[in-house]
């Protein structure tokens, strides 16, 4: 039985091929996308890269009926990445196959998957028959150089056409960020932003913040929100600024390496997730904190 | 033509609580409307104006999700009627049994061109039930959505991509899972209150659906997470300068600086 890795539009599925390597089976890359990616596919650990030829025009959605109809062929056990087209993919594959759909995995072996309940306050290990559907981060790019060779399958793409780019605003990508400051209801007003930024800029660290800036105030554009239902990171360092530290968003920065904050609450629930703790007013501690770093 | 809206009767998860076994009890928490399902009935509203369009809500869910609370608070905003498919098997249903579910009662409708949904529940956020609801149906689906508009047999999408904002379009049908950003949502007057009590609502079995098992596993083990160990040192802060010296000497240390 294969174990197939979807690779949508872009290399980064290292972990998701390390982790089909561990079920064991031959690992098969499904690939959509142009050929230089099919060729980056090809890396150690991956048996045979599918791919589904060039795409032109189209979405990478417009190839999710191939691919499961692919996978239906021979079903096993499927990983992808958590991006829009992937979870395209792997929705499409699962459907076709009638899997069980598992996200936020904490451990995969055969047969059996781990994963966090509610945001990682429990965890739950289930015991699988068949093949599972398994969204997980990706990681890093791969890069060729293992034997694979190229199959390439004829594609019936459906009528999904990328019909523009306007570069300018860009998704901002704080999952590869080393460091990250985020800010919650403890500043005041939009104006007082540049005090964060001051910070992120002295710490070279990208900015995000919790869901009322994002959603509700609009003042830091939804990519920049970190909790369940946004990103989902871990860097080396979060520094959390007026953020009390709900569920909901601490799911989304559990796994970070340290973690510091500043709140004017000593009991607010970020202070017992913290491994530094500074209590006190943002205004007087973030400008501190800018000008010890400079 | 039919709009569809999927809408999840959720339990507010900062009141779930988590047992020493693991065990997660949503008993205690209020259930609402998941957030994002709204700015899904919104858009879908409008959209269903400008098409003239009848905009249908499905929701999938245990008891819970047939009571009249719940169908009244979707219809409420905006909705012309909803299908719910209530069974106690789908109390826990995960992201398949939960698609299935909602693409045997889209396929049973009718005359469906488009189905929204938001970007995810409030309360389990796997953001993969659009997907396998389009895998089912056989239709495209579109994630990560900020706008959205129809155009003849067509509906023009932008979302952000890493590359900038991507413009898509795709032939009907469609599935599409909009961001917040899609609507700003508005709470319902008290005409939309009372109106959604003289709207229609249909409630189905799984059994009514014909819907086949299907298996999403065996629970082997549950534990409760504590998240990692932090080493939870106080920083005096009565002097901030001093403070924010002490905390840069720490995070050099820890190798935590750039």
């Amino acid at each position: 039985m294969s174990t197939y890795v979807l690779v949508a539009g872009n290399a980064g599925v290292s972990k998701l091929v390390a982790a089909a390597v561990e079920l064991g089976g031959p690992v098969v890359a499904v690939v959509v996308g142009g050929a230089d990616l099919a060729q980056a596919a090809a890396a150690p650990g991956v048996d045979r890269v599918v791919w589904l030829g060039e795409p032109g025009g189209k979405a990478a959605e417009a190839f999710a009926a191939d691919v499961a109809k692919l996978v239906a062929a021979d079903p096993g056990t499927v990983l992808a990445g958590r991006g829009p087209a992937e979870r395209a993919l792997l929705g499409a594959v699962a459907a076709a196959i009638a899997a069980p759909v598992v996200t936020a995995p904490v451990e995969i072996a055969p047969g059996q998957v781990t994963r966090g309940l509610v945001g990682g306050l429990a965890l739950e290990t289930r015991r699988y028959d068949g093949p599972v559907a398994i969204a997980a981060d990706g990681g890093a790019p791969l890069a060729g150089g293992g034997g694979a060779t190229v199959e390439q399958v004829s594609a019936n793409p459906a009528a999904v056409e990328v019909t523009g780019l306007r570069p300018g605003r860009a998704a901002a990508d704080l999952g590869s960020a080393a460091r990250v400051v985020a800010v919650g209801r403890g500043l005041k007003a939009q104006a007082d932003l540049p005090v964060i930024e001051a910070l992120a800029a002295a710490l070279k660290a990208e900015l995000g913040c919790s869901r009322p800036l994002a959603e509700g105030l609009d003042w830091l554009p939804r990519d920049r929100y970190i909790g369940i239902s946004g990103q989902q990171i871990s860097p080396r360092l979060y520094l959390a600024v007026g953020i009390s530290g709900q569920l909901q968003h601490m799911a989304g920065c559990r796994d970070s390496q340290l973690v510091v904050s500043i709140n004017t609450d000593p009991d607010a629930p970020i202070a017992s997730q913290s491994d530094y703790i500074l209590t006190g007013d943002l205004y007087a501690l973030a400008p501190a904190l800018t000008a010890a770093l400079g | 033509m039919r709009i569809v809206v999927l809408h999840k009767w959720a339990p507010d998860p900062q009141e779930a609580t988590v047992g020493a076994d693991g065990s997660v009890d949503f008993s205690r928490a209020k259930a609402a409307v998941s957030d994002y399902d709204a700015v899904a009935i919104q858009c879908g509203r409008q959209l269903a104006d400008a098409a003239g369009a009848a905009l249908v809500g499905v929701s999938v869910g245990g008891e819970a999700a047939a009571r009249p609370v719940a169908t009244k608070s979707a219809l409420a905003r905006g909705l012309d009627e909803v299908v719910v498919v209530s069974d106690p098997e789908l109390e826990e249903a995960g992201s398949a049994r939960t698609a299935q579910a909602i693409a045997a009662a889209v396929a049973a409708l009718g005359d469906v061109g488009l189905v929204l949904a938001g970007d995810s529940s409030v309360d389990v956020g796997a953001r993969m039930v659009p997907a396998v609801v389009a895998g089912r149906l056989g239709w495209p689906v579109l994630a990560d959505v900020d706008s959205v508009a129809l155009a003849g047999g067509s509906v023009a999408v932008e979302r952000l991509a890493p590359e900038g904002v991507q413009s898509i379009s795709a032939a009907l049908p469609v599935v599409i899972a909009l961001t917040s950003e899609a609507v700003k949502t508005k709470a319902p007057g008290m005409k939309d209150v009372l109106g959604a009590g003289k709207k229609p609502v249909t409630v189905k079995s799984l059994a009514d659906l014909g819907l086949t098992a299907l298996s999403e596993g065996a629970v082997t083990s549950r534990a409760k997470l504590g998240g990692p160990a932090r080493k939870g040192v106080v920083i005096d802060t009565s002097d901030p300068a001093a403070a924010a010296a002490e905390l840069v000497d720490a995070l050099r240390a820890a190798g935590a600086l750039a």
